[in-house]
């Protein structure tokens, strides 16, 4: 009973310290590094007007039974959380239908800010993307400062001048902060650090680095733009190396990856590589650590020309690493096409896109098993909150670690009832907004 | 008479086959390297997998080709390969009941499509690169925004996709059609008088207008045909992908055209061959195939696929012929410099 009252006395201390803004503000404790439910409630944040209050199915949902991470990164992953348990209704769905749908929308609540959402992909393009966009409408609609969104894709397009000139137009436009995935990555760091040095925060989430740290032309994280929301690539790679190492056991195995060289690939792949058993034999190696290795753009029409290139000089592949569990479901065709049979497969990923789980369920193999990591849609919600906290005054870590964990696909994995089988089931996006978004 | 043109005749036919077969030698060549360095490229299952992708671009090329014949360029292939993809998943909508109706959907969009870049080219007599650019880029507007009416990365009806993943004669029936297409527009290029016609205008628009034939009704017809073929390769592609997305059709920008070109058609329109098209497709495919066999990097890839092209353009056409024409012409006027006493032709009063 002492102890236990000693422990709060410090931890009030703690939040004294904290509140009068000693160190980092985020750091402030959310209690001890235990489960999410642990953490909730202490109001570490509500200085800045968040609450660490999260619901803890809704964090299960999110990220799985995950380790929190660090301190600072883990309290503003429960503020983002804690605002995506909404309750939407009519007026909501309609107001994020028409944000999600145009590149301008006025919130309603009379709110100054100006949210800017750049993504390198589109809502047309990719469901991954368009449920990140989702998210992080949702999310700014929960705030009445937010008055405007204004959202560009540039549609995969493989000229960084689009990717760079969406940035600077949400610039031109006078948007006070900016969310975004930036798939070109240093070819678009002059137009981030434009933004940066107009003053305006510029997050970007799915670990989507503006170049690795030790990469030619990188920007800084915390210095060259606010912060960057992901896992610790290295971590992701080495769970797939250990994903890998035991379903695998004695065999061959293969990395894939996105767009050539882009940071989320090449961060984990250059862990996995060191990480994998000297037992299992990797046969499609990266040239160099600045390399990866795989790539199929995340572009449908490439995958199967990857997969049959590694497939017919090594029919007997145990084993695949790979970010895009939709992309793996289209290599399987290849398998059809080539005539090997679906079997003795483990495969480690890290989306969760319903088609893959529920042909994995379908094939009933015993031996053909797959290991995911949640997709992260909902990091994009993080990233609105962290650039909020940030307008508010707060101190944001330069790098917000979401943790993961990797899970086995099990038939309950497969929700046939889903809107849209390419959703990832980790989505914070209820499901009636799925449903206008993706219902004819 | 018949001694004098037997040998002249028999010299034209080379001369206008010898265009096309550089595609061969090249495809040999391929096999060749494939065989030294990437084995397994060559193997039985390798060449099924690859097969109707390769056909799919095949596909696409031929409908290139028609337009090239006439001296035109088609830049809206990918919109209109990704409009009959995605209409294939939204008019689908995941019945096999619907196949039909969404197959002709994408027919007749495909076939508007071409109509348009028909009467903007052949009728209003504008420039086809733009036209068909700015075509392609409205096309892709509408696909963007038809694909936002439903769940964009949904699957095609699977009766599509298993009939794709079919095999006739142990390959893809997407293979097969682009076999028959190609054989149809042989027979039908040679042997129709429509297609004779098409290709005199293709020859010679001006001479063609002279004899009475219609030329701007046979460019928007050509537009028309082509965005048609365009449309049955982007279904075929959906079935093979399953889940398309919309924008399948962007790699198919310049991978047709170069097929056609190395297939030995000149850019400038004319006499172009169906099957050399079909082959360089091929050609294509398998190289892109071999390349990511051996394990290049991407990077390496792209170059030496890129020279590969390029190396492609530059044999083929009569480009080779024109060389050894120009040195027979030159071995033949050194022959005329000599001596005149040594002539008894022009030594003859």
């Amino acid at each position: 009973m002492q102890r236990i009252k000693i422990t709060a006395v410090i931890a009030a201390l703690l939040l004294l310290a904290a509140a009068c803004g000693g160190g980092d503000d985020t750091t402030a404790p959310a209690g001890p590094t235990g489960s999410a439910s642990e953490s909730g409630g202490t109001g570490a944040l509500s200085e800045f007007g968040e609450s660490i209050d999260a619901d803890p199915a809704l964090i299960d949902k999110a990220l799985g039974p995950v380790e929190p991470s660090d301190e600072a990164s883990w309290n503003i992953i429960l503020a983002a959380v804690a605002r995506a348990d909404q309750d939407v209704d009519q007026a909501t769905i309609d107001k994020a239908m028409e944000c999600w749908s145009n590149r301008e929308c006025d919130t309603g609540t009379g709110g100054e800010i100006v949210m800017g959402y750049a993504d390198g992909g589109g809502d047309t393009v990719n469901v991954w993307r368009a449920v990140s966009h989702m998210e992080a409408i949702l999310q700014a609609l929960t705030y009445d400062e937010i008055g405007t969104i204004v959202s560009t894709e540039a549609d995969f397009n493989p000229d960084p001048a689009v990717h760079a000139n969406d940035i600077r137009f949400l610039i031109s436009r006078g948007v006070d902060f900016i969310v975004g995935y930036p798939d070109m990555g240093v070819a678009i760091a002059d137009a981030i650090k434009e933004a940066d040095d107009a003053g305006i925060p510029y997050v970007s989430f799915s670990a989507g680095w503006v170049g690795l740290p030790d990469q030619e032309g990188a920007l800084v994280p915390g210095e060259d733009y606010l912060t960057v929301v992901g896992e610790d690539l290295c971590a992701l790679g080495d769970s797939f190396a250990e994903v890998l190492n035991e379903g695998v056991g004695t065999g061959e195995a293969a990395l894939l990856g996105g767009t050539p060289g882009n940071a989320l690939s090449l961060g984990w792949q250059r862990c996995t590589v060191d990480a994998l058993s000297d037992s299992v034999e990797l046969v499609n190696p990266p040239k160099n650590d600045n390399t990866t290795t795989g790539d199929t753009s995340w572009y449908p029409p490439i995958i199967p020309d990857v997969y049959s290139g590694l497939l017919t000089t090594y029919p007997d592949i145990k084993g695949w690493a790979y970010e895009y569990a939709d992309g793996m479901y289209i290599g399987l065709q290849t398998y059809e096409d080539l005539g090997i049979p679906v079997k003795n497969l483990t495969v480690a990923l890290r989306t969760d896109e319903q088609n893959l789980f529920c042909d994995w369920a379908e094939r009933n193999e015993p031996t053909y098993n797959i290991y995911y990591s949640a997709g992260g849609n909902f990091q994009s919600r993080v990233g609105v909150t962290a650039a909020m906290m940030s307008i508010a005054g707060a101190e944001i870590p330069p790098e917000i670690i979401v943790p993961h964990v990797m899970r086995q696909v099990t038939p309950d994995d497969c929700d046939p009832n889903r809107v849209n089988e390419a959703v990832s089931g980790t989505s914070l996006v209820p499901d009636p907004v799925l449903q206008a978004m993706f219902a004819a | 008479m018949s001694a004098t043109k037997a040998p002249s005749a028999a010299l034209t036919s080379f001369v206008v086959r010898s265009r096309f077969l550089p595609v061969y030698l090249a495809l040999l060549l391929l096999i060749v390297v494939a065989a030294i360095w990437a084995p397994a490229t060559l193997s039985g299952v390798a060449l099924r997998a690859m097969a109707p992708y390769g056909a799919v671009l095949g596909i696409a090329a031929l409908g290139q080709m028609l337009v090239i014949m006439t001296g035109g360029i088609d830049l809206s292939v990918p919109g209109t390969m990704s409009l009959a993809a995605v209409i294939m998943v939204g008019v689908g909508d995941g019945s096999n009941e619907n196949i039909a109706i969404a197959v002709a959907t994408a027919v007749v969009a495909a076939a508007a499509i071409g109509l348009v870049n028909g009467v903007l080219i052949g009728g209003f007599k504008l420039n086809a690169l733009i036209v068909t650019l700015a075509v392609g880029l409205v096309v892709t507007g509408i696909v963007n925004r038809y694909a936002s009416t439903f769940p964009v990365q949904s699957a095609v009806p699977t009766g599509l996709s298993d009939w794709t993943s079919n095999r006739v004669l142990g390959v893809s029936p997407v293979f097969w059609i682009g076999v028959a297409l190609t054989l149809v527009l042989i027979v039908g290029l040679r042997y129709s008088a429509l297609g004779r016609r098409f290709q005199a205008v293709g020859a010679n628009p001006v001479a063609s207008n002279v004899v009475g034939v219609r030329v701007n009704l046979n460019q928007i017809f050509v537009y028309v045909v082509a965005a048609v073929i365009y449309a049955i390769a982007g279904v075929a592609l959906a079935g093979l992908l399953r889940n398309p997305g919309v924008s399948v059709g962007t790699r198919y920008l310049l991978g047709p055209i170069a097929a056609v070109v190395i297939g030995g058609a000149a850019l400038t329109g004319g006499l172009a061959s169906p099957m050399s098209t079909f082959v360089a497709a091929l050609f294509l495919a398998g190289l892109s195939q071999m390349l990511r066999t051996m394990g290049l990097p991407t990077a390496l890839q792209f170059v030496v696929f890129g020279l590969v092209i390029i190396g492609g353009m530059l044999v083929s056409g009569d480009r080779i012929i024109r060389v050894v024409e120009q040195v027979l012409r030159e071995r033949r006027r050194g022959g005329s410099q000599t001596p005149p006493a040594a002539d008894p032709e022009v030594t003859s009063p």
